[in-house]
């Protein structure tokens, strides 16, 4: 699945470049396995990601503004528990995350070298009754071509699935709160500032499926800073609004699930207005348009 | 892993410990012990911990704690009674975290020394031989060395079929650096290893007795006279406990450790300081 704009956390998974998939899909073992059922019945399932961006931005904080970036994720998940009662499923998740930049603040860059950030995160989810989860992510940020000091975080997660009770017009709305920790001044924090940040994200996930097998959705969030989160770097002064974002996401199987699991390629564009903070890091654009391309799997 | 980093496999990780304690008591994990993976995808890692890092018998660190996170996802493309028996693509990650000079208390102040990434295919015939070849690029997130690719090619013979317990499997590794260097000397050097894995299983474990030697057919090992042939001598004794007799729906997990006796070239010995060392490891594995 695409995430646009980084609320990766939970989402991704791994990426397996385009040459990968055409290899599978001029194998004889991807044709005699076209209709195999369920390849994975296990309690593990493994996901991934290679997407293409014209830019990257972290919660409205810019991260590049030439050449392109890519984004390579993988994430393994465990069903570690599932029953009846008032804890519906328990799950954890692991994974990797990263972004590979072609510009200024990759190969082109001071550093000449493309890994611009390696994410990586724990995740313990909570299923409950009527489609509601909460959930907990560690997780760290750090660039491996020192284009930023590492961030530790912690964020919970509330979200409710209104499928159930709305169908093809639920919102399914989440918000989430995450807290920077272990930092110092300009060290430990994705706004460079002088203090620990708190963020906090509202968003919804409308969808609509069954569009000649594709799927569109269209994600809308907002991103604010509880404390100093956005901290601007010329005044100190913390912005409590740091972006809106809307996209439309097109995703389209390649296939049918075979033996390799399910692939897909999918496609989207996001719109994202800025607060003052997140503007000032934006070269003084108010918005910015992000256009993304990439395959992805589950397994 | 590829990159037979160390005839020596490790031992575990607290967190992913509890993580796996806490993932096969779970109700979940007694409903099924059959094939939880039938499919053509293939996950495997560990997290292993060792008291020294030796690259094909190049000192890289033995001070403070060095810890090897690894993943590989394997793609089983093809399986067949002909001539080629089996096609595989493999791609994957191997990690080298080090709390000590070459980590977090090194001049850096950063606890990830290495960051590799491979994708290799492999070829089965007959007779159990299998033929590789991988792409692998090493790389140093806290910039302690500077990235080297590599292309390697493996021949690997299983001879249980003829041998039974008494099965030496041994391979041959060729390996070209194509940019950057393992031994930051002038040229980029060619790798020859030969190894043999012996090994035999009791009631509630594995013992395996890995041995390698790493050779020098051009420029691998460059030292102040020139390029040694002989980089190194291993000869370890692993141990590997399974979690489970059975594959749970998790998978099949296993604790394992080992030692390695390491005895070096002289330019690895130059390097060191010394001209042996004896490694030590324990890891937590998955095979999924």
């Amino acid at each position: 699945m695409l995430s646009i704009s980084r609320v990766r956390k939970n989402a991704q998974a791994l990426a397996v470049a385009t040459c990968t998939t055409l290899m599978l899909a001029s194998t004889p073992a991807w044709a005699q396995d076209a209709a195999a059922a369920d390849p994975n019945p296990g309690a593990l399932t493994i996901t991934g990601s290679l997407d293409f961006l014209n830019q990257y931005m972290f919660r409205g904080i810019q991260q590049n503004n030439t050449g392109f970036a890519t984004w390579p994720a993988f994430d393994l998940g465990l069903a570690a528990y599932s029953g009846d009662g008032g804890l519906k499923s328990a799950s954890i998740n692991f994974g990797t995350w990263n972004s590979l930049h072609s510009g200024n603040t990759g190969s082109d860059g001071p550093s000449g070298k493309l890994w611009y950030e390696s994410d990586f995160y724990a995740t313990l989810g909570l299923g409950f009754g009527g489609g509601t989860s909460f959930s907990t992510t560690y997780t760290a940020y750090t660039s491996p071509n020192s284009g930023f000091t590492t961030v530790k975080e912690i964020m919970f997660k509330f979200a409710l699935d209104d499928s159930g009770k709305l169908g093809k017009a639920a919102v399914k709305p989440y918000i989430a709160i995450a807290q920077e920790f272990d930092t110092d001044i300009a060290t430990g924090q994705a706004d460079g500032g002088a203090n620990a940040g708190t963020y906090m994200e509202i968003g919804f996930a409308p969808g609509y499926y069954g569009i000649s097998k594709a799927s569109i959705a269209f994600p809308i969030k907002i991103g604010m800073s509880l404390s100093d989160y956005y901290e601007n770097p010329l005044t100190g002064e913390d912005s409590t609004f740091g972006f809106f974002s809307i996209a439309g996401i097109v995703t389209a199987p390649l296939g049918p699930t075979t033996s390799f699991g399910a692939w897909n390629i999918h496609g989207g564009v996001e719109y994202q207005a800025l607060g003052d903070t997140t503007e000032f890091f934006n070269g003084g654009e108010s918005n910015q348009v992000i256009w993304s391309i990439g395959l992805g799997f589950s397994y | 892993m590829q990159r037979s980093r160390t005839a020596v496999q490790w031992l575990s990780v607290c967190a992913l410990t509890v993580l796996v304690s806490a993932a096969t008591a779970s109700p979940a994990r007694a409903q099924g012990s059959t094939d939880p993976n039938p499919g053509a995808l293939t996950l495997s890692g560990g997290f292993d911990f060792a008291n020294a890092y030796f690259f094909r018998g190049i000192f890289q660190d033995d001070t403070g704690v060095v810890m090897w996170p690894y993943g590989d996802l394997g793609f089983a493309l093809h399986s067949g009674d002909g001539a080629l028996k089996s096609v595989s693509l493999n791609i994957g990650t191997w990690n080298s975290l080090h709390t000590g000079d070459a980590g977090s208390n090194g001049p850096s102040g950063k606890l990830w020394y290495e960051s590799d990434f491979y994708a290799g295919a492999s070829f089965g015939f007959g007779k159990s031989t299998t033929v590789g070849v991988t792409y692998t690029v090493y790389t140093s997130p806290n910039q302690m060395f500077g990235t080297v690719k590599e292309l390697s090619f493996k021949v690997a013979v299983d001879d249980t079929g003829l041998l039974g317990a008494a099965a030496l499997k041994p391979y041959a590794l060729l390996a070209q650096e194509l940019d950057g260097q393992a031994d930051g000397g002038a040229n980029e050097g060619t790798y020859l290893e030969f190894g043999i894995g012996p090994g035999f299983s009791l009631s509630k474990m594995s013992v395996t007795v890995p041995v390698k030697v790493g050779l020098s057919l051009s420029d691998y090992y460059e030292g102040i006279s020139g390029d040694e042939t002989f980089g190194f001598l291993s000869v370890a004794g692993v141990v590997t406990v399974p979690f489970t007799s059975a594959p749970t729906r998790f998978g099949s997990w296993n604790i394992h450790g080992g030692v390695e006796f390491l005895m070096l070239g002289d330019r690895n010995e130059a390097v060191f300081g010394d001209s042996s060392h004896v490694i030590g490891s324990i890891g937590i594995g998955l095979s999924y």
